[in-house]
């Protein structure tokens, strides 16, 4: 036998023998890979959604919603809400083709839904959430139909009954439009905020709406294994996360200010607004938009029919009036006028015009309100008759580009930035308005309807309060909030209080004297013989205050529907603030088509003073406990003003 | 000369390169596979310090000629063959197998260390042999040099581990060079030898891994199990993957022992197609190069050196590889550089040293 010698060559040989068979079978493992990624990949994806750990979403509970004591407005009550788990479903609707028909009409019964309604809901409702999420088709579900559901859980096993927080609003309308309501999730916000999931619900109007991402907390997760049938195995606990709660807020608002301003809306048929601030910070204490809308009814999902009612209401009760209603100031502009005119020394607090019931100006006639005239008259008593020809006389030596400068110096023709959604700026005329946004010059005549709060000018009940407010602490204009503290939610589960801080936004400059003229005028409104806001006067407290009453002329649209005399009627203002020597509170009223401001709006005023110093007003009376009204208010059933 | 500096210029980086890339590609596997269960992520931490470790392992081995390795190569094997005894009589179980030993707080498997003892050995004996067919004196000679390591391995009883030193068969038998007719009495013993081995020495759980291997259906949430999950993983990766760290087979434990032996799943799950056919270039090419070594070596014993060790590697890899998507049957093989554990990391390291060793003095007058 011949031993081979080997040689490089045969070695190298055996060596490049083994690379191809390795390259060979690496080819292979692609192949097979090929085959498993490429061509099957569609089968692994659905096996791989199927036994994967499923999310089950745990909601964090929203934070509540209080009044500046503590007394809850917003919370959130537990409910039964109903989903469909289609990864449940699938394989046995595999098994038997009829199954969502008969599902569905076990559910219809149930439910008490028609099937129609119930087969369009489930289509939609199933559109909105990933197939391997369950989606809600019922909620608010009684405890007899989660009894009725439950008894056929083992012929159902794809329908789940969770419990849910359902956010709930104690009082109903109460402080509706400060609160806000919230809703499903819209398109628009899910593109802007990450965080947010569809389906999911959130803040849409008012405090809720603003602040949001405090009062939503973190929603937590659990994960859970399913086997292949999609039933549930176990929970799989590493991959735990407890939701964190929402954080709790503390409005400005006083409870009992603010159903007493509400019930005396309700009790008289009002359409209007009214606010309280606290002149020395900021805080808004009360604010009423009347008629109001009942915050619950958006808690729910499915419910088109409570919709329609409340958009189609003629009073536009979702309108915030207290901040979007947009009206003439009337007479109550006069403060302004009073404190442009001292400031910028055109008049001082003893000059003195004479008023004979009327007065040309730039070649018109304008008439004062009073046919026989004042007869002489200073800034103090200008005020406390509202004389038409003093300011008329004052605007005429301002112009109406200063009145303008001082108007945006106490937040009219702006938004004063308050905590609230959808706030309106309102107008001042200038020249400059009329130039670029009219087309057309402006005639000084106009500067003499703005000087008594007529003419283009529209501002909303907010800015004359901020004006008031500026007015009672001497000239500081502080941005109104109606959230008072965010207690925040911490790690270890404590809650830490922050502070929502007061900021002054303007300031006007009033020489003391002039200050003390103005407030003197204003006192005399209410307290002096002959004032025009006697309704106003409360025993044993100073509160200053001024009038209005607005001719109703371009404000008639929606009220076509009621009779005449209502539609005729002047809107009704009254701006005051309490105590005269050191203010504390500011109220604004405002009636649409109240008639005059003296009569209608005035005495709210007094309610609201009597109810905030109840503890220094001797014998103020009050009536907190009219059990009927109170049961108005929380139905939300609010009677339509009726003919008069 | 233990150390030449002349030499070190000639270290392939392009080879040192490609493994580190797959060990990079490896920790983050780990990583991926890890994090959702483990926030102090002390897996991943400890992967990066074997892989860490493992370079510094391939530098040293770097900086020592082969040759002197292939001087002491008896010692290390009588130090391996010694270690393994030790654990047969003092070892303690851990999952019925005797196969770690405890070092203060660390612990290892002298069976992987023993594997480059044994292909240095193996080597060595090459190297003095230099037929072109090996008679039967040398071919048992060859035998028993692997035989005794996997014999003690075997008692262990640790299978899969011995059964990786079946490369080193290979080698002997093809590079070495085996006439035709032992070639058909080597398959005539195995032939035999099977039921043998189906009946004596295989334990229960082994043959129900061969059954459900030949049957998958046989038992879909038990052994079978994992590679069923391992195929949904891997196929729901689909072309391009569900991307890093999105998996959901692997992250939630659906994929059993997705940090070591089926972390490709996790590869193919989350990078899809082409993050597998990726890496699967990555090793052709590590190998490629390993070859290219081989035939450039210095001499038959650096030659064999570098096939034995690229051996290990192509084994791995091809059983590791297929068994992910069932095409062999689940064994405890884990995937070189990317698979969690300490000692294979080191052990491939120091593999990967060694074949750069061997390619770096290749120049006979260096």
């Amino acid at each position: 036998m011949r031993v081979y010698r080997d040689d490089q060559k045969f070695l190298q040989f055996r060596i490049n023998a083994v690379l191809w068979g390795i390259v060979a079978a690496f080819v292979f493992l692609a192949g097979s890979f090929w085959f498993v990624q490429g061509v099957q990949a569609e089968k692994y994806r659905g096996l791989s959604e199927a036994n994967a750990l499923r999310e089950i979403e745990m909601p964090a509970k929203r934070g509540l919603i209080m009044d500046r004591t503590g007394k809850i407005l917003a919370d959130n009550q537990p409910a039964y809400l109903l989903q469909i788990d289609r990864v449940v479903m699938k394989p046995l609707v595999k098994a038997d083709k009829q199954r969502r028909q008969k599902l569905e009409r076990f559910l219809s019964i149930v439910l008490g839904i028609p099937p129609q309604e119930l087969t369009a809901r489930w289509d939609k409702e199933a559109a909105k959430v990933n197939s391997s999420q369950p989606f809600p088709l019922a909620e608010d579900l009684t405890m007899a139909q989660v009894a009725k559901i439950q008894a056929q859980s083992i012929a159902f096993p794809e329908v789940n009954v969770v419990p849910v927080q359902r956010r709930n609003y104690p009082y109903g309308t109460m402080a509706a439009h400060v609160l806000g309501f919230i809703g499903e999730v819209g398109d628009k916000e899910l593109a802007q905020n990450q965080a947010l999931e569809q389906g999911d619900l959130i803040g849409k109007r008012g405090v809720e709406l603003m602040y949001d991402q405090y009062l939503r907390g973190k929603d937590g997760a659990e994960f859970w294994e399913y086997d292949a049938d999609g039933r549930r195995l176990s929970e799989y606990q590493p991959a735990r996360q407890n939701p964190i709660p929402g954080d709790n807020i503390y409005l400005t608002l006083d409870f009992e200010l603010q159903r007493r301003a509400e019930q005396y809306f309700v009790e008289n048929e009002m359409v209007g607004a009214a606010v309280a601030l606290d002149p020395r910070n900021g805080e808004v204490l009360a604010m009423v938009s009347s008629p109001a809308f009942n915050p619950n009814v958006y808690s729910k999902r499915f419910n088109p029919e409570t919709w329609k009612t409340i958009v189609s209401n003629p009073f536009k009760i979702e309108l915030n009036r207290a901040i979007q209603g947009l009206y003439s100031p009337g007479s109550v502009f006069k403060v302004v006028m009073s404190i442009a005119g001292l400031s910028e020394g055109v008049v001082d607090p003893h000059t003195d015009f004479g008023c004979g019931g009327s007065g040309v100006f730039f070649g018109r006639r304008f008439r004062c309100w009073r046919k026989e005239g004042h007869g002489s008259v200073d800034v103090e008593r200008a005020l406390k008759v509202s004389c038409d020809i003093y300011f008329y006389q004052t605007g005429a030596r301002l112009g109406v580009d200063k009145i303008k400068e001082y108007a945006n110096k106490l937040t009219f023709g702006e938004i004063s930035h308050i905590d609230l959604d959808g706030e309106r700026a309102g107008l001042v005329p200038s020249v400059e308005w009329a130039r670029t946004k009219q087309n057309r010059k402006w005639y000084p005549s106009e500067t003499i309807s703005v000087a008594i709060g007529q003419g283009p000018l529209i501002v909303t009940p907010l800015q004359v309060a901020n004006m008031t407010a500026a007015v009672a602490n001497g000239g500081k204009v502080f941005q109104p909030h109606v959230v008072r503290y965010v207690d925040r939610v911490q790690r270890d589960g404590s809650y830490k209080r922050f502070r929502v801080p007061s900021k002054v936004i303007h300031e006007v400059e009033l020489a003391p004297a002039a200050l003390k003229a103005v407030r003197q005028g204003l006192w005399d409104v209410v307290n002096d013989q002959g004032g025009t806001g006697s309704n106003a006067r409360v025993p044993g407290l100073d509160v200053a205050g001024k009038t209005g009453s607005v001719q109703v002329i371009a404000y008639s649209g929606w009220i076509k529907a009621t009779s005449l005399p209502f539609k005729y009627r002047d809107h009704a203002w009254f701006a005051s603030f309490a105590p005269a020597n050191n203010p504390q509170m500011v109220v604004v009223v405002f009636v649409e088509h109240g008639g005059a401001g003296g009569a209608d709006a005035a005495p709210l005023a007094k309610l609201m003073y009597e109810s905030r110093f109840r503890d220094r007003v001797a014998g103020a009376r009050l009536d907190l406990s009219n059990p009927q009204t109170l049961e108005q208010i929380k139905e939300g059933e609010l009677p339509l003003p009726s003919t008069r | 000369m233990i150390f030449r500096d002349r030499t070190t210029p000639n270290v392939d980086l392009n080879f040192l390169g490609t493994a580190v890339v797959l060990a990079i590609i490896g920790c983050m596997l780990v990583y991926s596979a890890t994090f959702f269960n483990e926030p102090g992520l002390g897996t991943f931490k400890r992967q990066m310090l074997w892989v860490a470790i493992g370079l510094i392992l391939a530098m040293i081995i770097l900086m020592v000629d082969y040759h002197v390795l292939f001087d002491i190569a008896p010692i290390l094997y009588a130090i391996g063959i010694i270690l393994l005894i030790y654990l047969l009589a003092f070892g303690k179980l851990t999952a019925n197998v005797k196969s770690w030993i405890r070092i203060g707080g660390f612990q290892f498997q002298p069976s992987e260390f023993m594997k480059v003892f044994t292909a240095l050995m193996l080597a060595r004996y090459f190297d003095s042999n230099d037929r072109a067919y090996l008679d039967m004196r040398s071919f048992l000679t060859a035998m028993a040099i692997i035989g005794v390591p996997v014999g003690l391995i075997i008692v262990q009883p640790d299978f899969g581990t011995a059964a990786s030193f079946f490369p080193l068969v290979a080698v002997a038998m093809f590079f070495g060079g085996i006439r035709p007719r032992v070639w058909a009495a080597m398959i005539l013993v195995t032939v035999i030898a099977m039921p043998l081995a189906w009946g004596v020495f295989l334990k229960p759980y082994q043959k129900e891994r061969v059954m459900i291997f030949l049957n998958p259906e046989r038992d879909p949430l038990g052994s079978g199990y994992q590679v069923t999950q391992a195929k949904i993983a891997i196929g729901s990766g689909g072309i391009h993957g569900k991307g890093y760290l999105h998996g959901t087979q692997g992250k939630f434990g659906f994929v059993p022992e997705h940090h070591t032996d089926f972390i490709f799943a996790v590869l193919g799950e989350e990078w899809g197609f082409v993050g597998v056919t990726v890496v699967l270039a990555l090793y052709l090419y590590l190998i490629f190069q390993a070859m290219t070594f081989a035939k450039h070596a210095r001499d038959r014993g650096g030659t064999f050196l570098v096939i034995c060790l690229i051996s290990f590697f192509i084994f791995h890899i091809v059983i590791n590889v297929s068994m992910q998507i069932g095409i062999l049957p689940t064994t405890g093989i884990p995937l070189p550089l990317i698979s969690y554990g300490g000692s294979s990391t080191m052990m491939f390291f120091i593999a990967i040293g060694l074949i750069a060793n061997v390619d770096m003095r290749r120049f006979v007058n260096a």
